[in-house]
């Protein structure tokens, strides 16, 4: 069963990436699966619609919910920043207080890759960021905040 | 989720969290001064110290700091702020006083060894035994010359040279004397490594059985060799703690120290109930309890030299009857970027209100005040 | 780890070293000095009641072991909280 939700969360990302221009190899790569079927995929010859609803579902959970799902589903991180990243409905902007001391926890927490560290203080690429707040909830000095944008900001 | 492990040998702490990179923590006991550096720059108070009075006294064998490893987020500030390197930090196994992100407190020891004349001084004064002096003199029989000779058969041991000898090189082999030796001494001895002929032998013996002639005086002294003394001069960073003892003792300066803190030591006599608990504590022997200049007169209570002080705090913290305050006012450390971090450096220095600057808010607020 | 002092009365001799000894005690009265001590309370840490040692309290005890180090017979420890 969890093969299946996979293949959903697959399908969404793959139609999704097709829709913002990517090619069939570019989505079978970054997605690890057959060009033949991102295809099949893409052309409409889909999966169960159980699958892709349950998906779908999954997608419109909260981000943090979301995220941990699709990564103990997939247990690959690579895969689940691509999926997350394509299907997050919302963009987020990340922002990081001076009062950060570079202790790097939310480096070792977000699971989006989304956060490095510069001069002993975390930056975090909005473009990766996902809205889970972990990093948030994590953070010792209380110097992080994750604000939702509208979703055209920043395209 | 990532959680810290630590691990306990001994008195030694260490701390480690490996996921994106591998941060590691690890405290050495025993070069630990106890001054409480560490419990107050850390963010997170993760960090406690322990009852240092009762610590080297040796009342409780125990570390003298406690980390709390389900509070440590390893951002390494302590490590920073330890003036004597107990706390050693790594990321990635590189430690961070070599990553250049990182802030460092500059102290220093650097001896001239070349104008060293192994007095050894510094030897004997360093508090944390960091210096070792060791020499070679020459041996004594190279810087003089001369003759000594004993007329045996004239000699009646008396033994009055081997009293008189300040070199101790007359040696008499003492007898019970008996009706088949009827002897008080059966020989003497004089050792010419030791013999310096100064001639007060010959002088005291009561039967001129001594002859001595000294060859230095009338030569000159450019016929002796010149009194060579070779040594070794070896300072052990790792213990030096940059008190400045060898500084202010060596009578050659040869030393330069760099301290890590600046500020002023400041003893409430009024307060000191002369406990010595801070004299037990200070890892630099800056206080001691004075001797009366004559009997009958009260000395003060104790007595600081501020001299020896690298600001540490360690008596402040023990004194249970706050009669101590160390006012730390500079920290000498290389910049950093970080203002989070540049706040934890100042949070080092003393501030009369220590409580209006928690929130960077109202530390940004103050500066952009003045 | 946080350290509490403790005191063993069986051990105790009463001879009230300890109570001379501490610091905090002759900041709070000349007279701990002089080895009789004060007759009203007056938030002595350590006192010897009745020929044994007792502690008052330890509000502003520190756990410098002054008094652990004047005692001759080991009445006096830390101990773990």
């Amino acid at each position: 069963m969890p093969k299946h939700i996979v293949s959903g969360l697959n399908y969404l990302a793959a139609i999704n990436l097709r829709k913002e221009g990517y090619l069939q190899k570019e989505i079978a790569e970054a997605l690890g699966m057959d060009r033949s079927t991102v295809s099949h995929y893409i052309n409409g010859r889909n999966i169960s619609w159980d699958s892709i609803e349950i998906a779908e579902v999954l997608s419109k959970l909260c981000p943090e919910d979301f995220l941990k799902i699709t990564y103990t589903l997939t247990k690959d991180t690579t895969k689940t920043r691509i999926i997350i990243k394509t299907l997050k409905d919302f963009n987020f902007r990340p922002k990081v207080k001076d009062s950060c001391i570079g202790c790097g926890l939310c480096v070792d927490t977000c699971l989006m890759g989304a956060v490095e560290l510069n001069n002993l203080k975390a930056q975090i690429d909005s473009n990766w960021c996902c809205g889970c707040r972990m990093c948030e909830s994590r953070c010792p000095t209380n110097s992080i905040e994750i604000l939702e944008v509208e979703e055209t900001e920043g395209l | 989720m990532v959680a810290n492990e630590k691990a306990t040998e001994n008195k030694n702490i260490s701390i480690k969290r490996e996921a994106a990179e591998k941060r590691e923590l690890c405290f050495e006991d025993e070069a630990c001064i106890g001054c409480g550096i560490c419990e107050q720059i850390c963010p997170v108070d993760a960090i406690e110290l322990g009852p240092m009075g009762a610590i080297v006294r040796g009342e409780l064998d125990a570390s003298k700091i406690n980390i709390d490893e389900s509070k440590c987020v390893l951002c390494g500030m302590c490590s920073v702020g330890c003036p004597v390197e107990a706390i050693d930090f790594t990321i990635d196994g590189k430690p961070i006083s070599e990553i250049e992100e990182y802030p460092r407190l500059i102290r220093s020891i650097s001896p001239e060894a070349e104008n060293c004349v192994y007095c050894g001084a510094c030897d004997i004064a360093c508090p944390q035994g960091a210096i070792r002096v060791m020499r070679e003199l020459p041996e004594r029989a190279k810087l003089v010359t001369g003759e000594i000779e004993v007329d045996k058969d004239a000699c009646i041991s008396c033994g009055m040279c081997e009293d008189m000898c300040p070199a101790d090189a007359i040696y008499l082999e003492e007898n019970i004397p008996t009706s088949s030796n009827p002897e008080i001494a059966t020989d003497i001895v004089i050792d010419k490594d030791k013999c310096v002929y100064c001639g007060i032998c010959k002088r005291i013996c009561p039967e001129d059985a001594i002859k001595v002639i000294c060859k230095a005086c009338p030569y000159g002294e450019y016929e002796i060799e010149e009194a060579e003394v070779k040594g070794d001069l070896v300072v052990d960073e790792d213990l030096c703690i940059n008190c400045g003892w060898c500084q202010e003792i060596c009578p050659k300066d040869v030393f330069e120290v760099e301290k890590p803190f600046e500020g002023e030591l400041i003893i409430n006599e009024d307060a000191c109930q002369g406990c010595e608990t801070c004299i037990d504590v200070c890892p630099c022997n800056v206080l001691s309890f004075p001797e009366s200049s004559e009997s009958g007169q009260i000395a003060s209570k104790i007595q600081k030299d501020e001299k020896y002080c690298i600001y540490c705090g360690a008596c402040q913290n023990v004194c249970a009857t706050n009669a101590i305050t160390v006012k730390r006012t500079g920290v000498n450390i290389t910049p950093t970027k970080s203002k989070a971090w540049k706040k934890a450096v100042d949070s080092l220095k003393f501030s009369d209100e220590k409580a209006g600057s928690s929130s960077s808010g109202a530390a940004k607020a103050k500066s952009e005040g003045k | 780890m946080a350290y509490r002092l403790v005191v063993h009365p069986e051990l105790c001799h009463g001879c009230g070293n300890c109570v001379v000894a501490c610091p905090v005690n002759a900041s709070k009265s000349t007279e701990v000095a002089g080895g009789k001590g004060p007759q009203e309370d007056v938030g002595l840490s350590i006192i010897v009641e009745d020929g044994v040692v007792r502690i008052n309290q330890l509000k502003e005890c520190k756990n410098c072991a002054t008094c652990i180090k004047a005692c001759p017979v080991g009445a006096i420890g830390l101990e773990e909280v």
